[in-house]
């Protein structure tokens, strides 16, 4: 059995930093584990032992109960049409223009192809734990409704809009002169762009089945897994972890916990300050009081209101990009329900 | 930024774009300039630090002199067809809005326009002395400053086209628009940044951005360490700002906003970056 934990959150509140370090706790207590990555600080990518990594789970050179992969979502939105698709119409797929812009323009696209990957990684059986640090597209709230998207998108939604009505065949695009709609589109794109678009999502849509039986799979790999919503005490990235606690229990599962990343120490709320210290480290003292005041009542404030159990991760003097800085950061994190989340031994 | 007529605020995902823009905007305001603050992204990013809950396409008066709207594509489109494309009455076809939106998520660069269209649109219409823009982040603004071009190589007709030209001569006027893009002195948006400025610099769409590096630290001269929590302060203090320091040194040219301690909501990060604003100006 393997356990999953998806670590979640806003773009740069240190995400892909405690994942790391969850999976290097995790592997040091026994674990097989892998943590799952995408795009990390080139430094923490050196810590992990993943600087030139594709897809691949690699085993980290001196832990190898640890096991890393980076996943590249544009080459995996690739690999869904190569699974899903009859070679030739995969072929095609590939050769169409639409093809990236669609995976630029669908951030979900991107989602998805993360959310497949890491799945089956899971269903390898190959771990005991897959940490996965989610991309952070949409808030981090697009990975969990990426299946359920993505099948609408290739189920012909766009087309059952383009049309306005059932799933057209191809002769339709060719029958404008009928339709007044397409005839306005053409004259404001030009002559064959609206074709192109159909052609792609036609072609697309052939993946319908595979699409939607595979996101099945997925989202049932998401309600068995743990999450971990991680953030800063600031007040952007606190309302989106607000948005993991009132959506997510209704996609995939409640936040097992939110861990409040560059927690500073409680003993700085109130700090005596000596009486022979200068104006300056007078000032010092105060600007980090009141801050450190301030991330404490954000956190009780966010536990009351969202009955959330609430962690923390000190602010590190030392930047945690080496391997031993990564275990030094978990092992001072305050408060993680480490057994729940089956990391280290229950 | 100021004599200029359209600002562009851009930056990595959590740098502090929308505090900006909101600063950047009030400040504005408060010199008595007619100023529209633009939510291009996902609702509620800019609209939270004016406390004024969500905005909506039409444009809203939050203080006397500042205007604040959000693009709804939908809607967007509608306006586009109608004022920009000349096709009255486009509101009532509801299916063929759907159906173009629909379009617009597949067919590169056509959402872009829209999106872009309209900002560039409100520039035009002089009702404003200063747009400012809140826009996606790094990530994303190259297809947007670049949609007016990619539109007319992947349209070889059509009125979008002709629309597309004014577009990429008000983007790239030096005198009107200027891009700014919000920066953190850590490993990755400085590298994102630089990253983006190199695109920028080789593509040639905009005029040099402006790089506004957010939470910068003040030094601590002070070098001594006393005892109990302060010395611990002063010694995470002086850790972190010699770290920012290897970050900064590697933007040529930019302004630097201070951290703000203890800053609660959303509002008072607004109107404290509007001061710090007025400071490095």
């Amino acid at each position: 059995m393997t356990a999953t934990v998806l670590v979640t959150g806003a773009g740069g509140v240190g995400k892909t930093t405690i994942a790391a370090a969850m999976g290097i706790k995790a592997a040091r207590s026994g674990l097989r584990t892998l943590v799952v990555t995408v795009d990390p600080a080139k430094r923490l990518a050196t810590a992990l032992g993943v600087d030139d990594l594709g897809d691949e789970p690699q085993p980290h050179r001196d832990e190898p109960s640890l096991w890393a992969a980076m996943l590249d979502a544009s080459a995996s939105w690739r690999a869904v049409a190569e699974r899903h698709a009859d070679p030739e119409v995969a072929t095609r797929l590939a050769e169409n223009e639409f093809f990236q812009a669609a995976s630029e323009h669908f951030p979900a696209s991107q989602s998805y192809a993360a959310a497949d990957q890491a799945v089956t990684f899971v269903q390898a059986r190959a771990w005991d734990l897959v940490i996965v640090d989610t991309p952070p597209s949409g808030g981090g709230i697009d990975f969990f409704t990426a299946p359920s998207q993505m099948a609408d998108l290739v189920g012909g939604r766009l087309l059952r809009w383009i049309t306005g009505g059932p799933l057209p065949g191809r002769r339709f695009f060719y029958d404008r002169a009928a339709r007044p709609m397409l005839r306005v589109a053409d004259s404001l794109l030009g002559s064959d762009l609206l074709e192109r678009v159909a052609e792609f999502l036609l072609d697309l849509r052939t993946t319908y089945d595979g699409v939607a039986q595979r996101g099945r799979e997925i989202e049932g790999v998401m309600k068995d897994s743990s999450i971990v919503v991680v953030t800063t005490a600031d007040p952007a990235p606190v309302r989106e972890a607000v948005r993991f606690y009132r959506e997510l229990p209704s996609i995939a599962s409640t936040p097992a916990v939110v861990i409040f990343n560059r927690a500073l120490p409680g003993s700085w709320m109130a700090a005596e300050v000596p009486a022979d210290t200068s104006m300056e480290m007078k000032h010092l003292a105060e600007m980090w009081s009141t801050e450190t005041q301030r991330q404490h009542d954000t956190r009780e404030e966010f536990s009351a209101r969202h009955a959330a159990h609430v962690a923390t991760v000190p602010w590190s003097a030392k930047s945690p990009n080496s391997f031993d800085g990564l275990a030094d950061l978990i092992e001072s994190a305050i408060d993680v329900p480490w057994a729940e989340l089956g990391v280290g031994p229950a | 930024m100021f004599d200029k007529r359209l600002v562009i605020v851009s930056g990595k995902g959590g740098v502090g774009k929308s505090a900006v823009s909101a600063g950047l905007s009030l400040l504005a305001q408060r010199q008595g300039m007619r100023v529209l603050a633009v939510e291009m992204g996902s609702p509620g990013g800019l609209s939270a630090h004016f406390s004024t809950g969500p905005l909506s396409f039409n444009p809203r008066e939050i203080r006397p002199g500042l205007h604040a709207m959000h693009i709804v594509r939908s809607e967007a489109l509608l306006e586009y067809l109608s004022l920009q494309l000349r096709l009255p009455g486009m509101g009532r076809f509801g299916p063929f809005a759907r159906a173009f939106d629909a379009l617009a998520t597949a067919a590169p660069a056509v959402r872009e326009i829209i999106t872009i269209g309209k900002v560039l649109w409100e520039v035009k219409e002089d009702r404003w002395d200063l747009v400012v823009a809140d826009a996606p982040p790094t990530g994303q603004i190259g297809s947007y400053l670049r949609a007016p071009l990619s539109i007319s190589e992947l349209v070889p007709t059509g009125r979008i086209r002709a629309q597309s030209e004014w577009m990429r001569e008000a983007l790239s006027d030096p005198a009107t628009t200027q891009l700014a893009l919000v920066n953190l002195p850590e490993e990755l948006p400085t590298t994102e940044t630089l990253e983006t400025v190199e695109w920028l610099r080789s593509r040639q769409l905009v005029a040099d951005p402006l790089v506004l590096t957010n939470r910068v630290l003040p030094e601590l001269e002070d070098a001594s360490t006393p005892r109990g929590p302060v010395g611990e302060m002063a010694m995470l203090h002086r850790s972190l700002w010699s770290e920012q320091q290897e970050w900064l040194e590697r933007i040529d040219e930019d302004l630097q906003i201070p951290y703000m301690f203890g800053v609660f909501t959303p509002g008072e990060v607004a109107a404290h970056m509007s001061d710090e604003l007025d400071a490095i100006r």
